[in-house]
């Protein structure tokens, strides 16, 4: 028996040893979580476990997988009990089989750790004094037994106090993304005391994200985001719980993920991830903190459904298509930056949790960090906001992208029949030049100001660098029914490098 | 002429080679005066991709300028 699993029943931990039995394995190691009868000084008669059993089910099978990879145990199992429980019961139990002791205890240590930490599991304790409430575990288990976590200088400010941290604690906060923004608003917020942080991001680490991604180190290459990041803000702060969901953002799941906190934070660098976050925010009446980096500058918007407030589309009703304006990746970034813009959104949410003055609402915030300069610009709320956010049902169905992009040699795109359109700009074109006469250029600006029309008879090509700032032109194109209008994947750079193979 | 304050972000600082200047025009509204400047500059970002912003508010690409204005066109951004 290998796994995590749940029990409403006593659990039997004699017969759980057996199943783990393994003639290859030397050692054996097991851990028991008992109900006490204390805690925080007060008397405690009984205990109940609630947990979020999907996630915790996925999460608990994840980190017994981990353990017995890292270790090279040969077997390990965890069992946490739900339910009503008496002083005394077991409510956890973990035994690791390995070939030798020291792995053995090693595995079980880590997972009984990362259960406490990482699975979402609720704990509702019953004083005898007839009180009652209940505690994220991470937070009752690990909050009296790391010292080394002083919220003290925080509670000092006198706007914050005891019941600001217990509100903190008690609050969940969805980020999406955990790269440059995501690295900072998830270290502020787990520096801060928040409860639970929901970290969405389906990406793994690369060596390109470290200069400005300080959650992750070089071993950490390859590891998904989510995971990495979780793992090291539990090393962070053992206080409070952290829930990481390597997977996309994407319409079907969107309403769901942002439901699980008080607050969004969009950290995605993409336009389609963002206009997400916003809609469905909306749609939720929850706040969500945006922001977005480019170079040198940043832009910060707080988006208050629940207030009244406006949102991105308030100002910018259509989703603007990615690869129109450059990525980190095209056009550069600087760690410091995201940095900055990252902590301006942590602030700004726990403004929200704690009712602080001064909360950014109906403006766009833009900082350039070169002149140190910071402007205000008010953006009121559309009257018809809510009804434009709808649209993530639209979002749901945009063209598919296999479809707008056709893999062929320039010359066999011109044998097909295809009109070639250069979308480059001039200084572009003069420095790699089309490897084939006979294509128009228009630069991509002209293509999309309205003035050129296609005609709908013929069928286009239209050629880029890469083939990014291509695809979103034929998809405005295609939006705006100029229909016939395809894009060559993966631009010239890849054209030219496979006639040069052949 | 009237003179307007301009102030550029992101890809139209780059595209501009700089972040502000101060220009005498006869454009009447924001989008008479980015057209001037598309052929000042050689912007390549659509109007159609950009936001305005007139004294520090968001405003449609009708609106009358006056002297003394500081005019604000917004790229959308999305790095992160
Ligand atoms: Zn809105």
């Amino acid at each position: 028996m290998n796994g995590f699993e749940f029990t409403h029943r006593p659990i039997d931990a004699a017969a759980l040893t057996g199943s783990l039995a393994d003639p290859a394995a030397g050692g054996f190691a097991a851990f028991e979580g008992w109900v006490r009868d204390h805690n925080d000084g007060r008397r405690v008669a009984r205990l109940e476990y609630e947990a979020f059993e999907e996630l915790a089910l996925r999460e608990g099978r994840r980190i017994v997988a981990e353990a017995i990879r890292r270790h090279g145990a040969r077997r390990a199992h965890c069992v946490h009990r739900l339910g009503a429980l008496e002083v005394g019961e077991l409510a956890v139990w973990v035994g690791v089989a390995s070939a030798h002791r020291a792995e053995a205890f090693a595995a079980c240590r880590q997972i009984i750790d990362e259960i406490k930490h990482l699975v979402p599991i609720w704990k509702k304790e019953h004083f005898d004094d007839g009180d009652s409430g209940w505690v994220n575990c991470a937070h009752c288990a690990e909050a009296a037994q790391a010292p080394g976590f002083d919220y003290s200088r925080q509670i000092a400010l006198p706007e914050i106090g005891a019941a600001g941290q217990r509100r903190l604690a008690e609050s969940a906060v969805v980020v999406v993304g955990a790269g440059g923004l995501g690295c900072a608003v998830l270290a502020g917020l787990a520096g801060a005391g928040v409860g639970t942080l929901v970290i969405v991001d389906h990406d793994v680490v690369e060596p390109a994200n470290l200069h400005r991604q300080p959650l992750y180190s070089t071993n950490d290459i390859g590891r998904p985001k989510a995971g990495a990041a979780a793992s090291r803000l539990a090393a962070y702060n053992p206080t409070i719980q952290l829930r990481p969901l390597p997977v996309r953002l994407t319409p079907a799941n969107a309403a769901g993920l942002v439901a699980q906190g008080d607050v969004v934070v969009d950290c995605s660098d993409n336009f389609a991830t963002k206009f997400l976050v916003n809609d469905a925010a909306v749609l939720a009446g929850r706040p969500a903190v945006l922001a977005s980096v480019y170079q040198y500058e940043g832009q910060l918007q707080v988006v208050r459904p629940d207030a009244d407030g406006s949102c991105l589309r308030c100002q910018w009703p259509e989703a603007t298509r990615d690869g129109l304006v450059g990525n980190c990746a095209e056009s550069g970034v600087i760690g410091p930056v995201p940095a900055v813009l990252g902590n301006l959104q942590a602030m700004e949410v726990l403004k929200l949790l704690l009712g602080l003055p001064g909360q950014l609402r109906n403006e766009l915030l833009l900082v350039d960090l070169l002149d140190l300069s910071q402007r205000r610009l008010q953006a009121p709320r559309a009257p018809e906001c809510k009804g434009r956010c709808a649209r993530i049902a639209e979002l749901a169905a945009p063209v598919p992208a296999g479809t707008l992009e056709v893999s062929v040699s320039l010359a066999e795109a011109a044998l097909q029949g295809y009109r070639i359109i250069d979308i480059r700009e001039p200084d572009e074109c003069l420095a790699l030049p089309m490897p084939l006469p006979g294509h128009e250029a228009i630069p991509l600006g002209q293509l999309l100001d309205g003035a050129t029309r296609l005609d709908p008879g013929l069928r286009y090509l239209l050629v880029c660098s890469s083939g990014r700032r291509s695809l979103a032109a034929a998809e405005l194109l295609r939006a705006d029914d100029q229909g016939n209008v395809w894009s060559l994947r993966g631009g010239l750079t890849v054209t030219m490098r496979t006639q040069n193979a052949k | 002429m009237p003179r307007i304050r301009l102030r550029y972000y992101a890809l139209l600082r780059e595209q501009a080679g700089r972040q502000e200047e101060t220009v005498e025009t006869a454009a009447r509204t924001p989008a008479a005066l980015y057209q001037e400047l598309i052929l000042r500059h050689g912007f390549r970002l659509p109007q159609a991709q950009l936001k305005v912003a007139v004294n520090a508010a968001f405003t449609d690409w009708t609106y009358a300028l006056a002297d003394g204005d500081e005019v604000v066109f917004i790229p959308p951004v999305a790095g992160g």
